[in-house]
């Protein structure tokens, strides 16, 4: 649970990582446990660097790859669209959006290849938002961005060939939580009926104060230092204050209820842990729908990092059918 | 953030490779993985990887993705690999031609190792360790028979004593290997510590097969008779009876000596001592004439045959205290 009276919790050393994480981990020694603002110039490019071309994203051919903008309150937005190929009929359309912490990342990364695999074994048109970054572009920027892509999506389903109700938002980190921010935003300005929400290792909570964000520090992937500055890019001097948006960060918000059925996963072994098993555990209790997934000894994004460890193999098992479930297939 | 495959296959074959191959399997053994993963690791060297115990029925195959995966056939000699012990069969293979570079010697290296200790750790104690308790009577009955079981033994076995001292057990159908050996008798598991003794007594009458030393490399405890007596009376300092030291003096004289008077001593006659011995017949009697003079006894007649047969066994166990 989200801990706000910090010494009220005695907080124990972290969980130990999973035997294969660990072993990655200790080959990637030249990627920081922390990281601070002066780094986000080399993040965006080591990471822009993995960028899938065109081709890559056909996937030889399943997908046929274009781009769109969406008209948004602070300019265009730019949407790639992979569109499956083939006969097979479409079970609808995943909006997805990219991680990076708020401040780096695109809406072609390597951290969106899981993603893209479930949509391609599913048979779901991806539309895949660029979204302005933080800290040039603070909240409400990147959620806005987020929202009018998510509108042109909706609008366009009869172009993608699918039914407008059965469009899916996932995201991945900080595009977990802003999946989430704009599944919030759907709901309150009654904009289109999402029919789930997918949100892998979410970045949810910008008071950045719970056990697992304490037992991290320093730790793993994105620990809390990174994570504060994640928040503080998005908000400025508002992070951690009384009065941050829930459309910024949604473990703020206090009405978790009318939210489509939500898919959560999340390390043991990460700063996100808690505030994700909690934004779960208050949509039980508003009466919704979830399925959460805690992989033990998971450090954040170790799918990424470590693709072929048996633990990251099993975490992508239960999304498939789950969305099955979700979608009647 | 790059993925790990892709790094360590591309990597290239300089330390900072070596170190990381280090690290992570290190990290592996401290974080106590299965072997599974350790089987996983090798793969980061961009092909597929197995390791196979046949001692322990281990098969764990991983394919180049990182999945595992039941082996598709047996492993092709040319693939890079190692065994877990010195002079073990192969156990860990990378599916690729050698020659190894410096990053799969290395993954080699550190995944074997790894695996030794998921290994004992998930399937008990090394077989080898269980071939020693079941011989051992100072091991009590229970752990005798857990680690018999464990060895796949029915109710009988027998102990079989190879060159070097190393101990195998083996049912009463399985084939002694074909090296110098003592065998012992077939016994109920429980009395295998007796079976391991006499095997022991039988591998000192056991010829190497050679010059130094002609004569049948495997020999039967249980065909030793009253022989088996006189290994008790020959220790390692023990003098030589003059009838021995004669032995070893006429081979000093001639190569085909001791082999001659060996065969002699191990053949119902003369004609097959000379077959086994792939000479004529005369040529056999020349031999013969020229020993029995350095001897100073007959080794023709029944009680001189019967004195170079017990020269022999003596000596024997002089070689092999």
């Amino acid at each position: 649970m989200t801990t706000t009276e910090s010494d009220s919790t005695r907080v124990g050393p972290p969980p130990p990582f999973d035997p294969e994480l660990a072993a990655a981990l200790e080959t990637m020694a030249e990627l920081p446990s922390t990281i601070t603002a002066d780094l986000i110039p080399m993040m965006r490019e080591v990471m822009g660097q993995r960028d899938a071309s065109d081709e890559e994203l056909t996937r030889d051919g399943a997908f046929e790859v274009f781009e769109r903008t969406a008209p948004g309150p602070h300019g265009d937005v730019p949407l790639l669209v992979l569109k499956p190929t083939g006969s097979r009929p479409l079970l609808g359309a995943l909006y997805y959006i990219h991680g990076g912490g708020m401040v780096m990342g695109t809406n072609r990364g390597a951290d969106s290849t899981k993603a893209f695999d479930l949509a391609q074994e599913l048979g779901l048109v991806v539309v895949s938002v660029d979204y302005r970054l933080a800290p040039e572009h603070q909240h409400p920027v990147p959620v806005d961005d987020c929202y009018a892509g998510l509108l042109w999506t909706v609008e366009h389903a009869d172009e993608l060939g699918v039914d407008p109700e059965r469009v899916v938002i996932g995201g991945g980190s900080a595009g977990g939580g802003l999946a989430a921010a704009t599944t919030l935003t759907a709901r309150d300005r009654g904009g289109p009926a999402l029919a789930a929400q997918l949100l892998f290792c979410p970045m949810l909570d910008d008071r950045n104060e719970s056990v697992s964000a304490r037992q991290m520090v320093g730790r793993g992937i994105w620990d809390r230092t990174s994570n504060d500055m994640g928040w503080t890019a998005l908000l400025g001097d508002e992070r951690g204050g009384p009065d941050v948006s829930p459309y910024a960060a949604p473990a703020r918000a206090t009405d978790l209820s009318g939210l489509p059925p939500t898919y959560l996963d999340v390390g043991s072994a990460e700063t996100f842990r808690d505030e994700v098993v909690a934004y779960a555990s208050r949509i039980w209790a508003a009466g919704g729908e979830a399925e959460l997934h805690v992989w033990p000894g998971g450090f954040h994004g170790f799918e990424l990092l470590a693709p072929n460890a048996l633990i990251s193999r099993t975490a992508s098992g239960p999304r498939g059918p789950w969305l099955r479930r979700v979608l009647g297939a | 953030m790059e993925d790990l495959v892709g790094r360590l296959s591309a990597l290239d074959p300089d330390a900072g490779a070596a170190i990381k191959v280090i690290a992570y399997f290190d990290r592996l053994v401290e974080g106590r993985a299965g072997l599974e993963p350790v089987v996983r690791g090798a793969v980061l060297t961009g092909c597929p990887a197995r390791l196979v115990d046949d001692e322990r029925g281990v098969r764990v195959r991983v394919d180049a993705e990182g999945v595992v995966d039941p082996d598709v056939g047996p492993p092709d000699p040319a693939w890079l690999s190692a065994p877990l012990h010195p002079g073990g069969p192969p156990a860990l293979w990378l599916e690729r031609a050698g020659p190894a570079g410096p990053v799969e010697a290395m993954v080699l290296e550190r995944a074997l190792s790894a695996a030794r200790g998921a290994l004992a750790r998930t399937r008990g104690p090394a077989p080898a360790d269980d071939v020693a308790a079941v011989l051992d009577a100072a091991v009590d009955e229970r752990s005798r028979l857990r680690a018999a079981r464990r060895l796949g033994l029915g109710a009988t076995a027998r102990a079989v004593a190879v060159d070097g001292g190393r101990a195998k057990v083996l049912t009463a159908d399985q084939e002694v290997p074909a090296t110098r050996a003592g065998v012992g008798p077939t016994v109920p598991v429980a009395d295998l510590p007796s079976s391991w003794a006499a095997a022991r007594t039988a591998l000192r009458f056991a010829a190497a097969g050679d010059e130094q030393d002609p004569g049948p490399s495997v020999v039967h405890a249980d065909e030793l008779g009253g022989l088996a007596v006189l290994a008790a009376t020959v220790g390692p300092g023990s003098e030589p009876i003059s009838d021995v030291r004669d032995l070893e003096r006429a081979r000093s004289t001639a190569p085909w000596a001791l082999a001659t008077l060996v065969a002699v001593a191990t053949t119902a006659s003369l004609r097959t001592a000379a077959t086994t011995l792939v000479v004529h017949h005369s040529t056999l009697q020349d031999r013969l004439a020229h020993v029995e003079e350095l001897l100073g006894w007959s080794v023709r007649d029944p009680a001189g045959k019967l004195r170079l047969q017990l020269a022999v066994a003596l000596r024997r166990l002089h070689q092999h205290p």
